[in-house]
């Protein structure tokens, strides 16, 4: 059984100016261990998959449908009382925002015991010792005396590395990670990344990536997700994504980016800007920007259907297969061109 | 003002004479006070710290390095926004380091500048339209229709519909607002636009999308931008020649295609490897080389070369005692590297430079 299965997942948020479909029927599964990227641009839905399946959205406005079953219990319909019982103890979440994320009035020592002892019932000793354990995991120096210190006294990259240490200081099953190297420096990044892989070796935690960097995704995901625009437009494993991409917005995503290893005099890029998700545009979600719109694209919305050689890998556009390999390799092939 | 007795090193610049802009051993130090009534100093954050670069006209100069290491501080200096400390900036072979605001004016047409935050950089009670035309009007660039005239003619120029004059900046999104910032810079056709981040804020198709009008608008308008970034896989995207900065220094200059085949200092070749590749093959053999620790205070910097606590080819004894030169190191004249110890190859995984920082010293 996967560790997380969600399916179908709706989130629409009533706003004064009307309903805005955040997240519009997004399925997919993390087992034990393995690491899921989702990416897509901001606005597309990341982050309020995330919380929803959290619990983490504002009650009054929010409106979800589907399921997250977390090992078979479904977290959309769980009570307050037991999503406060799974969140931060099983499931444990890294936020994009170092600098907000940490309470600026208590120490980080203060902090870290409190996220163990909401779940576990230690001595404040325990706890303490545990913390110390952790900073020291995360690669923070002198962290018996750092406890006391407060947020301000860390610079963003140590507050990320204590915001991971509060979310593993329970073991959790499962690590999502919103952003998490977004605001920081790439010699911080790669501190980063490398920790998590380094704890998630040593842990066995499943990992939830959101990001909309396709570099980031490309090293440590196993699965990856691209949505777009609340929808899911391309799904499958890392290679698959990668080396035989099959949606015109992942062509797109690939494009865009300036690549050190490849050299490229003009970046393919997607013309116009990510639609309003008050009114999204009928049919695929994507026409408007889409090169290679056609009729159908403006009135069918495409299902997610696999792709006929490669089951494991779904993708939603209305495109024939042929044309579909044929730009890929087009676009792989400039770039490996590219490649000096 | 003539620039000031060299103390340990005078980088040399090689002058063609075409440079539209030279900047020499520019120092910017900030002042930490102590006291309220009586200031006493006592301290200073060296921002900038004895920065030497020329640029050529129609030339794109890329700039990297991690937060806080004076890249936006040295962009500040050279617009005249901050006063620098010490150093000369050239400016058409006028040096404009001691000018006052109103001798400094006819400059102003000619340098501008596209800021980091498209949010935050226009004002949000003023319509695009005033915007983009300020600059017009308060260097007396035309008469009003002229003015909205040319103003129309730039919202095209970038992208923008000639009709939304009228709108305020919360009307556009990320990418559109960046455009405006691009439109405001371009208004009294400058021949410089120093770039702070103007895309690191934005997603990336967006991103791809203000990339390529500004090396359209370099193409068409001949522009000589500095572009600074922390997105390595940018600034080698836009620029000819790249410098990266290190705690206030610039530690690296290479023609683009060098810098990133053939890094000389070890402070490069670690950003260089901590850069993700959007490819799961190569991504994954590669080692990154992870700098341990944050960049060092720079109140209070370390002794000799800067980047030696961090460094993983440091030797003791000498790095930590004796400042390395800016001196050339690779193939071409214009690559130069501030480092006792330069790569002699690349890519290096970590081992291979720890092992490599032992052998005989060059030079």
């Amino acid at each position: 059984m996967a560790l997380l299965e969600v399916t179908d997942l709706k989130t629409y948020f009533r706003t004064d100016d009307g309903v805005v479909r955040a997240v519009d029927g997004v399925s997919f599964t993390v087992d034990k261990g393995q690491t899921l990227g989702i990416v897509g641009e901001s606005g597309s839905g990341k982050s309020v998959t995330c919380l929803t399946i959290m619990g983490l959205n504002p009650r009054r406005s929010a409106m979800t449908s589907g399921e997250a079953l977390w090992k078979g219990e479904d977290l959309l319909s769980a009570s307050p009382r037991r999503l406060r019982e799974i969140r931060g103890n099983e499931i444990a979440m890294i936020f994009q925002d170092p600098m907000t994320s940490l309470n600026p009035v208590h120490k980080i020592g203060h902090q870290l015991a409190e996220a163990m002892r909401l779940h576990e019932d230690v001595s404040a000793k325990t706890a303490r010792a545990r913390a110390v354990e952790l900073l020291k995991a995360v690669g923070i120096p002198r962290a018996e005396r750092r406890l006391d210190d407060y947020p301000h006294q860390f610079s963003g990259g140590m507050r990320q590395r204590v915001m991971i240490a509060m979310a593993l200081i329970n073991n959790p099953d499962l690590l999502i990670a919103d952003e998490p190297t977004t605001a920081l420096d790439v010699t911080t990044q790669a501190q980063i990344l490398t920790l998590i892989e380094k704890l998630q070796a040593e842990f066995g935690s499943a990992v939830i990536m959101i990001t909309h960097d396709l570099g980031v995704v490309a090293e440590i995901a196993d699965d990856v997700v691209v949505m777009y625009a609340a929808e899911v437009a391309e799904k499958g494993n890392v290679n698959q994504i990668f080396k035989k991409p099959h949606h015109p917005y992942t062509w797109g995503l690939m494009g865009s980016l300036p690549r050190l290893d490849a050299d490229t005099e003009r970046l393919v890029q997607i013309q116009g800007q990510p639609p309003s998700l008050l009114r999204p545009p009928t049919g695929c979600r994507f026409h408007p920007r889409c090169p290679y719109v056609m009729p159908v694209c403006k009135e069918v919305d495409p299902e997610l259907a696999p792709v006929s050689d490669d089951p494991g890998h779904l993708q939603a556009c209305h495109l024939d297969e042929e044309t579909k390999n044929r730009e890929a390799a087009k676009l792989l092939a400039g770039m490996m061109a590219e490649a000096t | 003002m003539a620039t000031q007795a060299s103390e340990t090193e005078q980088p040399q610049l090689e002058l063609k004479g075409d440079e539209l802009l030279v900047v020499e051993n520019l120092k910017k130090h900030f002042p930490v006070t102590r006291g309220i009534i009586f200031q006493k100093e006592i301290a200073s954050v060296k921002a900038v710290d004895g920065v030497s670069f020329a640029i050529r006209e129609g030339e794109t100069l890329g700039v990297v390095g991690e937060s806080g290491c004076g890249k936006s501080t040295m962009a500040r200096c050279i617009m005249k926004l901050l006063e620098p400390t010490s150093g000369v900036v050239r400016f058409r072979g006028h040096d404009i380091t001691r000018l006052s605001r109103a001798e400094m004016r006819p400059f102003r047409r000619e340098m501008m500048m596209i800021f980091q935050d498209p949010y935050a950089s226009l004002n949000p009670r003023k319509r695009v339209g005033f915007i983009v035309a300020e600059a017009l009007q308060v260097h007396k660039l035309g008469t009003e229709a002229e003015i909205k005239r040319r103003v129309q003619e730039l919202l095209e120029v970038v992208g923008l519909n000639p009709e939304h004059y009228n709108r305020f900046p919360h009307e556009f999104s990320g990418g559109q607002r960046q455009r405006i910032g691009v439109a405001r810079a371009l208004a009294v056709n400058p021949k410089l636009i120093v770039c702070d981040e103007p895309v690191s804020a934005l997603d990336v198709s967006v991103q791809a999308q203000i990339l390529n009008l500004l090396k359209d608008l370099q193409r068409d308008f001949g522009l000589t931008y500095i572009f600074i970034a922390h997105d390595l896989n940018v600034v080698r995207h836009i620029s000819d020649r790249v410098m990266v900065m290190y705690l206030g220094q610039a530690v690296e200059t290479a023609e683009r295609h060098e810098l990133y085949l053939e890094p000389k200092h070890p402070y490069t070749g670690a950003l260089l490897s901590a850069v993700p590749i959007p490819d799961p093959e190569v991504g994954r053999n590669r080692k990154r080389i992870v700098l341990e620790g944050d960049v060092p205070s720079p109140m209070n910097p370390p002794t000799a070369c800067r980047f030696h606590p961090r460094c993983p080819r440091f030797v003791e004894g000498h790095c930590d005692v004796e400042e390395p030169a800016l001196v050339h190191r690779g193939g071409s004249a214009a690559h130069t590297a501030k480092c006792h110890y330069p790569l002699e190859r690349w890519p290096m995984t970590e081992a291979e430079m720890r092992r490599a920082g032992t052998a005989t010293p060059a030079a």
